[in-house]
């Protein structure tokens, strides 16, 4: 008999919320994240907000790592982790002692490390800066800081495949449980707002100035978004033995590559992406209930995703939301965020809205966006988008665990 | 149903060679060769003066000028190692299964010179936004196997793995699961690591205290991997199935969980994953760098469970430490030993890897050479 793959415990630390009960509420809520940058003197750049976690307390949220010991992303994925290890309820003796294991995406990684570091080699010389932050820049720490947390001894994984990551991980993980590999994996993503990323978009043009509004016919931009991400997975059988609490089921995922250009996304082929996750997820796109959009809130992404759903979905595209309008691009984590609001809406029958919402994009009023209010309904198949730099295009697909 | 995967052609670029061949030949000499003057490399200081770098690596000697102008090292050096296994293999690659094909290359943090020296662009220019727009994408971790894609029309399963030391081992799991679950027919399968003032800095400041230790180093392996099982009428013996591999996580060395008992029960799972007897262990390549307590790590764990006396490889002395790429170059260097000797044709060998943190894994390889006794291809 096959395994099942369900959502049984919810880690987010965002900007929005730490903790599950504060994140589903910011999301019905429909509130932003977003605030002048503190993690770095933003002075100098033209556009000074960004969606950070300003109350994030590691030492607080975590229970065995020296928060000392660890880069922010790594304490981002750690804190994720452990949130949502807390959440599934799952005695924390019983899943160190299994075959349990991560599986965390980023885009930079321990960027603030590097940045630390760098900044020493620019104020002191190449040789003058401390040991210390040597052995915590290697991104692979991610993984790590979460299996070390929980004590688990089974494989970390870090995925690097920029802002798609999260649903990579998410994939990965899956496909352990499913396979037996595993019997209890931890996947989502981390990042961190970090100058150079902040100063790289900006001179893209992608970067906006005050609020983020996907879809939206004024739409200018993405802002800058961190915080951690992380869902515990467990098979079917599993969690009905314990009597948990299931979210939602992982139905499947799909995963290619544009292998056209390193920054502009191709609408042919995120919409064959959409096809290939309904197809290993074993449903029709009319299936799909609710579209958790990648939706960055620069006019070029977002029209190019606009036009794969209508490819695949057509007259019958479903509500599509964006909740980087309230968190902003939170890179690797983003996929991460938007696979726990998908298990939320499916589990407390709600869409999350896009905020900042005004007026429709002329050439895309044939889609609900959700416009600035949270609506309740039934939902029972979500599919959540993300895709990257590099073309990595890739889809999970979650349903009620039925 | 987990499937065994087969390695139907590499390529490698690294201090001891640049090619299957020559790194093969370099690996049969008797002594690493001493690490190259890296002095004129770079106008930023250096710790020290010899490196196992690519001194005289220019990516247009071997992909030409256009479009090659903005790549930062690590994607370069990736996209020369790819281009020779996919030279190397007999598999197809075409317009027929560009969505079956893919990559999965392991990293450290992508290239650490792109990602500092943009932040540093930040701090040092009179404007701290007036950075080259162009250059962002080398930042992200995932440029060099997003630029592989397109350099070599790959539009299956993408991935980059940031493993550290273990990166190649992680991507050839990665790998490994995506073909087992039919996601993708083959991949190219590898790591990358770039030598620079920045890694050449921090590596050594990792270890200051260890006089022994192999000079940094670089280098880049990719591997043609594919389903074991999959149909290869009219096609040659693989150079290598990979039988088994097995990661953990304990705790740095010094702390628990001992990492060095749990690479010993990594190693066992592998072998019996593997179904390979210990005693049947010919060679065992290392990630031994000359850092005693993470060499013990390695040395522990095998003493406990492969008895006898195998050959052990540090494959390092002749690489350098060049991190990510290591276990690729490790992973090479099995290979590199079956290319032109039949007589070891079906030998097992082990890959072992531990990092500073204490990620441990092993692989088992079995391994062929290219039959005609010359390491050609057929």
């Amino acid at each position: 008999m096959s395994r099942r793959v369900v959502i049984t415990g919810l880690g987010p630390v965002s900007s929005i919320g730490t903790g599950v009960a504060a994140f589903e509420t910011a999301l019905r809520a429909g509130r932003s994240g977003i605030s002048p940058i503190s993690s770095f003197d933003a002075s100098g750049f033209p556009h000074r907000n960004a969606g950070e976690v300003t109350d994030f307390d590691p030492k607080g949220l975590l229970h065995t790592l020296d928060v000392d010991a660890w880069g922010r992303t790594s304490l981002f994925a750690a804190a994720a982790a452990r949130l949502a290890v807390q959440d599934s309820g799952i005695d924390p003796d019983v899943l160190s002692g299994s075959r349990a294991g991560s599986s965390m995406g980023t885009t930079s990684g321990e960027s603030q490390v590097i940045e630390a570091i760098t900044g020493q080699w620019v104020r002191q010389g190449w040789q003058q800066s401390a040991g210390a932050p040597a052995a915590q820049y290697p991104a692979s720490r991610l993984a790590v800081a979460v299996n070390r947390e929980l004590g688990l001894t089974g494989e970390a994984i870090t995925l690097s495949t920029a802002c798609s990551a999260s649903n990579y991980a998410l994939g990965y993980a899956y496909d352990q449980i499913l396979t037996g590999a595993a019997d209890y994996m931890v996947a989502g993503g981390a990042d961190s707002v970090a100058r150079w990323a902040h100063a790289g978009f900006f001179r893209l043009g992608a970067l906006t100035k005050e609020r983020c509004s996907p879809f939206d016919a004024g739409r200018s931009g993405i802002l800058h978004g961190e915080g951690g991400a992380a869902l515990f997975l467990e098979t079917l059988e599993s969690a009905q033995a314990r009597g948990a609490n299931i979210y939602a089921e992982l139905l499947g995922y799909g995963l290619n590559c544009d292998a056209g250009h390193m920054v502009a996304p191709d609408p042919v082929s995120i919409a064959a992406c959409m096809r290939l996750a309904h197809r290993n997820a074993g449903i029709y796109a009319s299936d799909v209930d609710y579209i958790c959009a990648h939706g960055t809130g620069t006019p070029a992404n977002d029209a190019v995703e606009y036009r794969a759903v209508r490819d695949v979905f057509g007259h019958r595209t479903p509500p599509i939301s964006s909740i980087k309008s309230m968190l902003g691009h939170a890179m690797g984590a983003a996929s991460g965020f938007g696979a726990i609001a998908s298990a939320l809406a499916i589990h407390s029958g709600f869409l999350p809205p896009t905020i900042n919402f005004t007026a429709a994009d002329p050439e895309m009023t044939d889609i609900d966006p959700v416009p600035n209010v949270a609506r309740q309904t039934r939902v029972d198949v979500v599919q959540n988008n993300g895709f990257a730099f590099g073309g990595n295009n890739a889809i999970t697909i979650l349903g009620r665990a039925t | 149903m987990t499937a065994t995967l087969a390695i139907s052609g590499w390529g490698v670029l690294s201090a001891a060679g640049t090619g299957a061949q020559e790194f093969a030949g370099t690996l049969a000499g008797a002594a690493p060769s001493r690490a190259a003057d890296v002095t004129a490399m770079f106008e930023e200081p250096l710790p020290q003066d010899r490196a196992h770098a690519l001194v005289g690596f220019d990516v247009r000697a071997h992909l030409g000028r256009k479009g090659t102008s903005f790549f930062d090292r690590s994607t370069a050096l990736a996209l020369v190692a790819c281009g020779q296994a996919l030279a190397d293999t007999d598999l197809e690659v075409g317009e027929a299964n560009t969505g079956r094909v893919g990559i999965a290359l392991g990293t450290t943090t992508g290239s650490l010179k792109a990602s500092s020296d943009y932040s540093r662009e930040t701090l040092v220019n009179e404007k701290s936004y007036l950075v080259n727009p162009i250059l962002f994408p080398n930042t992200v971790m995932n440029c060099a196997s997003g630029q592989a894609a397109i350099w070599y029309k790959l539009k299956g399963v993408n991935a980059t793995i940031a493993g550290g030391p273990l990166a190649a081992l992680s991507a050839l799991r990665y790998a490994r699961n995506a073909i087992s679950r039919g996601y993708a027919d083959a991949l190219l399968v590898g790591a990358v690591e770039e030598f620079s003032p920045h890694t050449a800095w921090l590596t050594e400041q990792l270890y200051p205290e260890a006089a022994g230790r192999v000079p940094t180093g670089e280098g880049a392996a990719v591997f043609v991997v594919e389903a074991a099982d999959a149909d290869r009428a009219g096609r040659r013996q693989p150079d290598a199935e990979v039988l088994a591999l097995e990661v953990g996580e304990f705790a740095p060395p010094g702390e628990m969980p001992d990492p060095a008992s749990g690479l010993a029960a990594v190693i066992r799972r592998a072998l019996a994953a593997a179904d390979v007897n210990a005693a049947a262990v010919e060679l065992i390549v290392t990630g031994e760098s000359g850092v005693p307590e993470l060499d013990a790590v390695e040395r522990d764990a095998i003493a406990a469970t492969v008895p006898g006396a195998p050959r052990l490889l540090p494959v390092k002395h002749f690489t350098g430490e060049a991190r990510a790429a290591s276990g690729a170059l490790q992973i090479a260097a099995v290979l590199a030993h079956h290319r032109a000797d039949p007589a070891r044709d079906g030998a097992v060998s082990v890959v072992t890897a531990c990092s500073p943190d204490g990620s441990v894994g092993a692989a088992v390889l079995r391994g062929w050479s290219r039959g005609d006794g010359t390491g050609q291809s057929r």
